[in-house]
């Protein structure tokens, strides 16, 4: 079942234009000029129930903005879309009770009351009665681990606290969709990894279905089965995580440490990528030339220690952004 | 049947607007709670206001010393009109403080948590901040009825108009504020059209005559906050009672029809921002 659908999605912003310098300020007086920019242009996907999906895309390519779109934030200016059955620009409060939005960049917590108050404040704004909101800032305060700074002010958190918070007061209402815009941008790695277990867990057991944007890699290698990347306000790849690997992956890295510096000989398929000193980082495209055949062409008598490994998966990404279009 | 499905319509809506009013209280509560994190700064927030205010006082006091009559108003009823218009800005900037910083909120695209909430956007936006030296504005209004004009009737005719004053004080900068939709430099010509409002209800209307006074009853609606209903706290007119509540629901209509209409040209940002 297809928990959220979109077609044709555009939006266009009219950005103001103006000549450099105090002259240019003074013509934009009189002649303004406007440009427009096509943030989302002609985008359609469709999400299934439970679904982790990665929406990522360079800044500006129409993240955040498609986002904002399937929300009820921003209208679109053409196409349509659906989150759970509900049109976001028509039936925006009765969306409300059924997503959840973390903005990694914006606060939704008042930063002077305590977790707990704003716990109660959101049950509030989403009609829970007083004992079902104790029972479930219980379960989450447990499930998130917040019981040692429940009732200290948000103020006096650290961000990995705060994020924590967020992500609770998002959840508080038991969405069916939760959006999550860059939920760990600032955090040390270790905060990053419990944040990330968290919400694999929320997915794992309450069957949310995530929508996640973010720069992060990890957080895209480590949550998300599908992805969508976004350049220039239009798809460029809707795959699977596994089969964008598989497809992508067809270039090893191969760090080799020799005895001593030895001079490579030229093979097609294999570019050689660093050479410090015995130390050689090597590229090998197996499309063209197997490992074990690219091992071959290496002193392995000399060899005193060898790793192969994937190109990163940031590499892959940014060589899909820096297309024009896949 | 249809009885019973409109008594649960009746119920639902009953529910709905219980609900949106405990998170409106709520957000008020929590933004004065704010305000008195630092109890010295609160207090003497409150109390410099109603000295600041108490100064105007004495300079009207010499004036009337010097002239009996200024505008037509004697010293009893500009000390009703300073005390209406302390409390009517008071009562507007203590529920409502984030409207006449609207202007700020849609240019800077600072809409969206209100917009992803299940309320009411605009009662979110308009009570999610204070100002706690607005509540030394109320209380002064009310010292100064008590100490002039004090009956019950007086009373009961002041807190009426403070609500309708704070209302129509409220609409207008709402109005204002969403001009901001489609011009980003409505905010200047807003705020100062704005604080003329809250400039000009501190002198008596008699002093005004021709194209201002009629500027001061439509286009700048001071008339309508403070003057007409000063009148009929010393000469009470059911017509114009009639009048005043008529041009605020009036005034109040038009501004959020202005704000939901100018909503879906909302334009959101990406600016690092807290709930401040």
């Amino acid at each position: 079942m297809n928990v959220i659908e979109a077609e044709h999605l555009s939006k266009t912003f009219r950005v103001k234009q103006k000549e450099k310098g105090m002259r240019g300020s003074l013509k934009a007086i009189f002649h303004p000029q406007t440009e427009e920019i096509n943030a989302v242009n002609n985008v359609s996907f469709s999400v299934q129930e439970g679904e982790m999906l990665a929406f990522i895309g360079p800044n500006g390519a129409g993240k955040s903005t498609t986002i904002k779109m399937l929300t009820g934030i921003l209208y679109p200016d053409g196409g349509k879309v659906e989150v759970l059955g509900i049109d976001p620009t028509k039936q925006r409060r009765a969306l409300s009770y059924q997503i959840g939005t973390v903005f990694g960049q914006k606060e939704q917590l008042w930063t002077h009351l305590t977790p707990y108050d704003n716990f109660r404040f959101f049950g509030a704004i989403y009609d829970i009665g007083a004992n079902e909101i104790e029972s479930r800032i219980g379960m989450l305060s447990d499930t998130f681990d917040l019981g040692s700074f429940l009732n200290t002010p948000v103020r006096n958190l650290s961000l990995g606290q705060r994020i924590r918070c967020e992500i609770v007061a998002s959840l508080i209402h038991r969405p069916k969709v939760l959006f999550l815009d860059e939920p760990t941008i600032g955090l040390d790695p270790v905060v990053k990894e419990n944040i990330r277990s968290l919400i694999k867990q929320m997915n794992r057991e309450l069957h949310t279905t995530i929508f996640l944007t973010s720069h992060d890699i990890g957080d895209i290698e480590k949550l998300c089965k599908r992805i969508i990347i976004v350049n220039s306000g239009q798809i460029v790849l809707d795959d699977s995580m596994e089969h964008l690997k598989y497809h992508y992956l067809n270039k090893k890295i191969l760090e080799v440490k020799l005895q001593e510096e030895t001079a490579l000989p030229q093979v097609n398929g294999i570019t050689l990528l660093k050479q410090k000193g015995s130390h050689i980082k090597l590229e090998v495209d197996t499309t063209v030339i197997k490992i074990n055949d690219a091992l071959h062409n290496i002193d392995t008598e000399h060899v005193e220690d060898i790793n192969i490994s994937n190109v990163p998966l940031e590499n892959i990404i940014m060589e899909i952004y820096s297309s024009e279009k896949v | 049947m249809i009885t019973k499905i409109n008594m649960s319509k009746r119920i639902n809506t009953i529910t709905t607007v219980k609900n949106q009013l405990q998170v409106c209280m709520l957000s008020v509560k929590y933004n004065i709670m704010r305000g008195m994190l630092n109890r010295v700064t609160f207090l003497t927030n409150i109390i410099f206001m109603m000295l600041n205010n108490a100064a105007f006082l004495i300079q009207w006091i010499i004036l009337f010393r010097l002239k009996e009559d200024i505008g037509g108003y004697t010293l009893r009823e500009v000390m009703l009109q300073w005390a209406l218009s302390a409390s009517s800005y008071g009562l507007a900037h203590l529920l409502f403080a984030r409207v006449f910083s609207l202007s700020e909120l849609i240019i800077n695209g600072k809409l969206d948590s209100y917009l992803v909430q299940p309320k009411n956007v605009l009662l979110g936006v308009m009570t999610s901040a204070t100002s706690t030296s607005s509540i030394g504005d109320l209380l002064y209004g009310l010292c100064i009825l008590c100490i002039f004009c004090f009956s019950f009737r007086n009373l009961l005719l002041f807190l009426l108009f403070t609500v309708t004053g704070a209302t129509i004080l409220t609409a207008y900068a709402l109005l204002m504020g969403s001009f901001s939709f489609w011009f980003v430099r409505a905010d200047m010509v807003g705020n100062n059209l704005v604080s003329s409002m809250v400039n000009f209800s501190t002198y008596p209307d008699g002093i005004f005559k021709g194209a201002v006074k009629f500027l001061l009853y439509l286009i700048i609606p001071t008339g309508m906050s403070i003057y007409l209903p000063v009148h009929l706290m010393v000469n009470f007119d059911v017509g114009q009672l009639f009048i005043v509540l008529g041009f605020m629901f009036l005034l109040l209509t038009a501004a959020i029809f202005t704000f939901y209409r100018g909503l879906r040209r909302y334009s959101s940002s990406n600016l690092m921002n807290a709930r401040t």
